[in-house]
């Protein structure tokens, strides 16, 4: 016999052969009887070293399992329905997360919509005649209003940040920095304005806008 | 590496309708397995039926194997069931040996407690055996000796066993391979002289 497959065996038996030239060997040991023979001497050779007392070296028990699954029906059907099963669970799996997420996603969308009509029908309650008032009282023509300044202190003065932007005014385009401009003075008249208490700081600043 | 994936290359032939394969599984762990049952049952060849039929379940459970565990671990599982129901059903109380169930190999303290006192006749042929080797072993050059020694008995891999000669890996592999044909060749002449068909036995 050839000594390196006979080398390959012996490493193969102690789990030592890389796994290519495993699965090589497995093949040809399961068709040769003479390679099957040694491999099986192999494991006396080492139930000996053991001293396995109590133990038939001699035993049929190799011979006897294998007269019992001869008559068996191959497993082969079985492995791959029970292969294809999870690879089919593997692919159902994340579908059906999916298809639970999406369901509680309409869930909550519909019982949304069930609340909102009623959420309007209190925000109607509550102010009924709103709209109503405002379009009856809108004698006057269409005009321009300063927004009313926001009572929030800016972190950074507005004349810092107005600064910055014409320092940087290469950098932006003349209508973004005219809005900004604005944006910033708007903001810093409100904010003094804010810090007054003054109900007034719109006027000026519409004034200012008016004659710069 | 370990015994993992050369059975494991086995195991899946099986898996794939290649029986024969399952014959080489029998021969590598028969007697581990049937030591194993020995623990329950004092007869050996009692054993050995508890033995088969735990082999035979094993070949039917197969298509569940996923190889997450060792083989043989799994197949010590199933030994052990297999065992523990044929004393059941058989009425006997089991051998009360504390058992190291995380360790699936044999401790070898047990051998001082086993009973040889039921000695059928393959018991005598076993002896045979068994001198053949340890004379095999002791005619061996020092070097064969360590490594099969330190492989079969300590349990060791290739790579602990060059750090323990300190050679290269190839060359334990080379001088395990090399003790193996040695006692084979003594032992082969037992079986053909002595045992009849033990050559396809192994």
């Amino acid at each position: 016999m050839n000594e390196e497959l006979d080398s390959q065996l012996s490493a193969m038996f102690d789990g030592e052969l890389p796994v290519a030239e495993c699965e090589l060997l497995a093949r040809r040991l399961s068709r040769d009887e003479q390679l099957k023979a040694r491999w099986g001497r192999y494991a006396v050779i080492g139930a000996s070293i053991r001293a396995e007392r109590g133990v038939r070296l001699n035993a049929d028990l190799a011979r006897r399992v294998s007269s019992v699954i001869t008559k068996e029906p191959n497993i082969a059907v079985r492995y791959v329905e029970r292969q294809a099963a999870r690879a089919a669970s593997r692919w159902f799996r994340p579908v059906a997360g999916l298809g639970v997420a999406a369901g509680v996603a309409a869930l909550s969308i519909l019982w949304m919509r069930s609340q909102a009509p009623g959420q309007t029908a209190e925000l109607a309650q509550v102010i009924p005649d709103a709209p109503a008032a405002a379009v009856a009282t809108s004698t006057e023509p269409d005009s321009y209003v300063v927004p009313r300044p926001s009572p929030r202190l800016s972190l950074v003065p507005a004349t810092q940040l107005a600064n910055y932007v014409v320092a940087h005014s290469e950098f932006s385009s003349p209508v973004a920095r005219r809005n900004l401009l604005s944006a910033f003075m708007t903001g810093e008249t409100g904010t003094a304005g804010a810090s007054n208490g003054s109900e007034e700081a719109s006027e000026n600043v519409y004034d200012d806008a008016k004659n710069p | 590496m370990s015994a993992d994936v050369s059975d494991l290359s086995l195991v899946r032939r099986v898996q794939r309708g290649d029986k024969g394969a399952f014959d080489a599984l029998v021969l590598k762990y028969q007697h581990k397995l049937v030591k194993l049952v020995m623990r329950y049952v004092r007869n050996p060849a009692e054993a050995e039926d508890i033995a088969q039929e735990a082999f035979i379940k094993a070949y039917r459970a197969l298509p569940q194997f996923r190889g997450d565990s060792a083989f043989y671990t799994w197949l010590y599982r199933i030994a052990i069931n297999s065992a523990k129901n044929a004393v059941v059903s058989r009425d006997r109380s089991p051998i009360d040996y504390d058992l190291d169930r995380n360790n699936p190999d044999e401790s070898y303290d047990m051998q001082g407690r086993m009973k040889d006192s039921e000695t059928p006749e393959g018991l005598v042929l076993t002896d045979e055996i068994r001198s053949t080797v340890n004379a095999a072993i002791e005619a061996l050059p020092e070097d064969l000796r360590t490594a099969i020694v330190l492989r079969e008995l300590e349990g060791l891999s290739y790579e602990e066993i060059a750090a323990a000669m300190d050679c290269p890996v190839g060359t334990v592999r080379s001088r395990i391979f090399r003790a193996r044909e040695a006692i084979d060749r003594r032992l082969r002449e037992v079986f053909e002289g002595g045992l009849g068909r033990a050559e396809e036995l192994g």
